[in-house]
């Protein structure tokens, strides 16, 4: 095993590899009660203790474009990352992927246009050695040439299987149509070939940028206490870098029907609207009910429109720092005939929901949102996304119903919702349309 | 790359140094409550904001009799069908803030509410309804043939649980063999006058019970004697499952299928029980097979490129456990060769310390990982009951898995992993 550009990091690393082990010399210097915090180091941290569950959920998010810092952006390129990272053995000659897996545990990387996590899922007894494996390989990156392969593998694989995902698909294509430019314009799932010409030393120049402790959100759910935030390792040379700023999202000028199908392994079309940012707490609120409102499985007013077609159809908002969106995503048989009465039932929404409809539709949306933050890492993707996002005291985990996020929700009225659908859902969609590639007729 | 069986068998060492372990409270046990003909086992967990119920009733597909199957599943697909208010259950639960589901297994048919604390109450008022006047006319059965029919082609298309189908039809007798949801063949064949007469003599509350986790509180007692009480008085004889024991020539069962792209080949064991003393070490054991073949990894793979993976039945008593094998990550012949060879040298010799060490810690995390979700915790202390064990005996796994020694793991390879049959899915025509 080869370590990819090792020598000329060697004192970086070697400053951090301690904290993969037992009373680690530069580990954080003292165990933080506070559920929100920043550590010396400048990492950020969530601790939320259930000590009923038999795991402990540990994540690292970091804001970072996931087609990478430089231009062209590449998609896919800060999974890639993550994944090598996960991947390479350090000094210790154990990956991160190697210790979990052993551990009986689960070890996930998801990529966001803007962000990118990686969740470890172990029995509570091995919380305190992945804290110290992951922020340490995380915030001193070793790239080996093993852990590159591993990466490239890896990150191709997951990328085949979204892009045959209907919904992933269109979603990913809708950002070009929807922005100009920026994180979802560029999407995340990479083309056949997009890595080919890479190498691993891009690959850890990425790594040490994005995954720095000051660009860090670490957040601990589950069976764990916060004895465990004292391993958490530090990298004092770059600990006052800060985070990366948002990245500036442009909006396509008028909302851009894609000009001719786009050959995709899924077939489907997508429809999409840019929506508030995050900021704009009242109104991202009213877009996710009316999201559930309208797509929740076999009571959303969608569904039940094109309930006698052979047609999937899903829809949800997703907030973002800058601007959030809006997506739809239609696939099956009877799409051509589905997408105006999707249409439709959507235009509808800008009118108030009677009032009985209005009550039930919220509390569907209470309940399938808090059955969404059941398992630890259900609960740490939500304070991570919201944290990375700008706004972690707005994450819906927060408080749980007496959280500021389900006080919005409860003030939602049929009429407050139906002003934010005019204002954000009441103009022409983006549009885009997937279809497979004609495969060559027969001679025979 | 993959880690050749050798290699793996003769070196293995500790991925890392065992760390101390901390001192966490342990997972809250259950408390048994009376409900006069049944009881309920609550668990609760003041930090989560949701309830869940599961009524658990003896109405499994070992009750089916020849050509019945998929009644059981048709019949609870039917009560979820029932009209309530003018809409099915599902969907009058639904728009009330909450969910039910079902499932069938061997031996049980399972009902899983979900909703907030202040709603469950009501809601499982609204299950008992159907439950008590469970409607199985035409168009409710059409209807839930339909929404079985979706989930049967999901389950097709899946190369894993059409081997295990395969598997468990050669392995258990009568209705606990067949498909657990039918085929769309059979169930059209069965009507009406079936559904009721099954409901009739097997939906009783003397054989049921509930389990309640999460936010539980006086809603979720008065629930869970509703849904007792909606079925009818009495008990139906229970009975072991009946099984055909392995042979020495494994079986081999083979299918082809349009919708499965790469060969699969998956091995079933007879296995031990939850409650089984050896079911510890047969945790081991899964952890050291489901490791053969592993490639150096990052990330948790799709299974699609995964080499090998297991499907634990320990729901029911007589288990069966499935390893399957992706041929297009290994070659068939040389997978199955090599895992015989494994089940052989496992049962000659025990483990080197380390080596055990390695796996009881793999087999202690992921028993640890089953039950997260609140439906996967009503269903781990329902599983435990169902067998006869205190509520709490799946949370005493874990320890348990602790003190299993190389003598445990070489005895129980030996009893239970030295016969198996094959099942083989392969792709019709050149595949894909």
């Amino acid at each position: 095993m080869t370590l990819a550009g090792f020598a000329p990091r060697a004192a970086l690393v070697a400053a951090l590899l301690v904290s993969g082990l037992p009373g680690a010399a530069r580990a954080q210097a003292a165990p933080a009660a506070m559920p929100t915090g920043t550590l010396p180091g400048g990492v950020s941290y969530e601790l939320r203790p259930d000590a009923t569950q038999s795991a402990t959920a540990i994540a690292l998010w970091y804001r970072a474009p996931a087609g990478g810092f430089g231009e062209p952006a590449i998609p896919g390129f800060s999974a890639l990352a993550a994944d090598t990272v996960a991947a390479s053995a350090g000094l210790t000659g154990t990956s991160l992927g190697e210790l979990v897996d052993g551990f009986g545990g689960v070890l996930s990387v998801a990529v966001y246009p803007d962000s990118v996590s990686v969740t470890a899922v172990v029995p509570p007894e091995r919380a305190s050695a992945v804290v110290r494996a992951m922020t340490g390989a995380y915030f001193a990156p070793v790239v080996t040439d093993d852990g590159f392969q591993v990466g490239l593998r890896e990150t191709g694989q997951d990328a085949l299987v979204r892009s045959f995902d209907p919904s992933d698909a269109i979603e990913n294509a809708l950002g070009a149509s929807l922005f100009a430019t920026g994180p979802l314009h560029d999407g995340t799932i990479p083309a056949a070939g997009a890595f080919k010409g890479i190498d691993a030393a891009q690959v850890r120049t990425f790594a040490e940028r994005a995954f720095r402790p000051s660009n860090a959100i670490l957040v601990l759910t589950g069976a764990v206490d916060a004895g465990v935030l004292s391993g958490v390792a530090n990298r004092p040379e770059v600990s006052t870098a800060g985070s990366e700023p948002p990245a500036p999202q442009t909006a396509q000028p008028s909302p851009r029907p894609s000009a001719a199908p786009i050959v995709a392994n899924a077939t489907g079309v997508g429809l999409g609207w840019v929506g508030p940012p995050i900021a704009d707490e009242e109104s991202a609120t009213a877009l996710d009910f009316l999201a559930d409102a309208l797509f929740a499985p076999h009571t959303g007013l969608v569904t039940r429109a094109v309930a006698d077609r052979k047609v999937s159809v899903s829809g949800k908002f997703v907030t973002y720092h800058s601007a959030g969106v809006f997506l739809v995503t239609l696939s099956g048989d009877d799409v051509p005939a589905a997408v105006p009465i999707v249409e439709q039932t959507i235009a509808r929404a800008v009118k108030p929901l009677a009032p009985a409809a209005f009550a039930a539709a919220k509390a569907g949306f209470v309940y399938r949102l808090l059955g969404d933050m059941e398992t630890p890492g259900e609960i740490a993707d939500t304070y991570g996304w919201y944290a990375v996002e700008g706004d972690a005291a707005y994450a819906p985990a927060e408080g749980g119903t007496a959280g500021r996020y389900f006080a919005l929700a409860d003030a939602l009225t049929p009429q407050s919702v139906a002003r934010v659908a005019a204002r954000y859902l009441g103009g022409a969609p983006a549009t885009v349309t997937l279809i497979k590639a004609q495969t060559k007729a027969s001679p025979t | 790359m993959i880690r050749p069986f050798a290699v793996l068998a003769a070196a293995l060492v500790l991925v890392a140094p065992v760390t101390a372990t901390a001192a966490l409270p342990a997972p809250g046990g259950a408390t048994v409550v009376d409900l006069g003909d049944a009881r309920a086992y609550v668990e609760p967990d003041a930090t989560v904001a949701l309830t869940g119920l599961e009524l658990f009733v003896r109405a499994g597909l070992d009750r089916q009799e020849d050509r019945q199957n998929g009644l059981a599943a048709l019949v609870a697909q039917s009560v979820l069908r029932t009209p309530v208010d003018g809409v099915p259950l599902a969907d009058a639960v639904e728009a009330r803030g909450g969910s039910v589901t079902f499932a069938v297994a061997a031996q049980y048919a399972r009902f899983y509410l979900e909703a907030r604390p202040e709603q469950i109450g009501p809601l499982a008022d609204l299950v008992a309804r159907a439950l008590h006047a469970p409607s199985f006319d035409p168009a409710t059965l059409a209807a839930a043939r339909r929404e079985l029919g979706d989930r049967i082609a999901d389950a097709q298309s899946d190369p894993r649980l059409v081997g295990l189908d395969m598997l468990r039809g050669s392995y258990y007798r009568d209705g606990a063999g067949a498909p657990a949801l039918g085929t769309p063949q059979t169930l059209l064949a069965l009507g009406t006058a079936d559904a009721a007469a099954f409901y009739a003599h097997w939906y009783v509350r003397g054989d049921a019970f509930v389990t309640a986790v999460g936010r539980t509180g006086p809603a979720d007692e008065s629930g869970s004697r509703a849904l007792v009480d909606a079925l009818a008085p009495g008990n139906a004889p229970d009975g072991a499952l009946a099984i055909r024991p392995l042979t020495a020539q494994p079986k081999r069962l083979v299918t082809h299928r349009d919708d499965v792209y790469s060969p699969y080949v998956v091995i079933g064991f007879e296995a031990p029980a939850l409650g089984d003393r050896d079911f510890p070490a047969a945790l081991v054991i899964r952890a050291i097979l489901s490791d053969l073949f592993k490639q150096d990894q990052a990330t948790v793979r799709p299974f699609v490129f995964r080499p090998i993976g297991s499907i634990y039945g320990y729901d029911a008593d007589p288990a069966q456990l499935a390893l399957w094998l992706n041929g297009s990550e290994v070659e068939p012949q040389v997978g199955l060769a090599a895992l015989d060879a494994l089940v052989k040298a496992a049962a000659e010799k025990p483990l080197e310390a380390a080596v055990l060490a390695r796996y009881r810690q793999r087999a202690r995390g992921e028993w640890a990982l089953e039950s997260l979700s609140l439906d996967e915790r009503a269903w781990s202390i329902g599983n435990a009951v169902a067998h006869g064990l205190n509520a709490d005996a799946s949370a005493q796994v874990g320890a348990a898995i602790d003190e299993v020694t190389a003598a445990d793991v070489e005895r129980v390879a030996k009893k239970w992993f030295q016969r198996f049959d094959v099942a083989l899915v392969l792709p019709r025509g050149d595949g894909g």
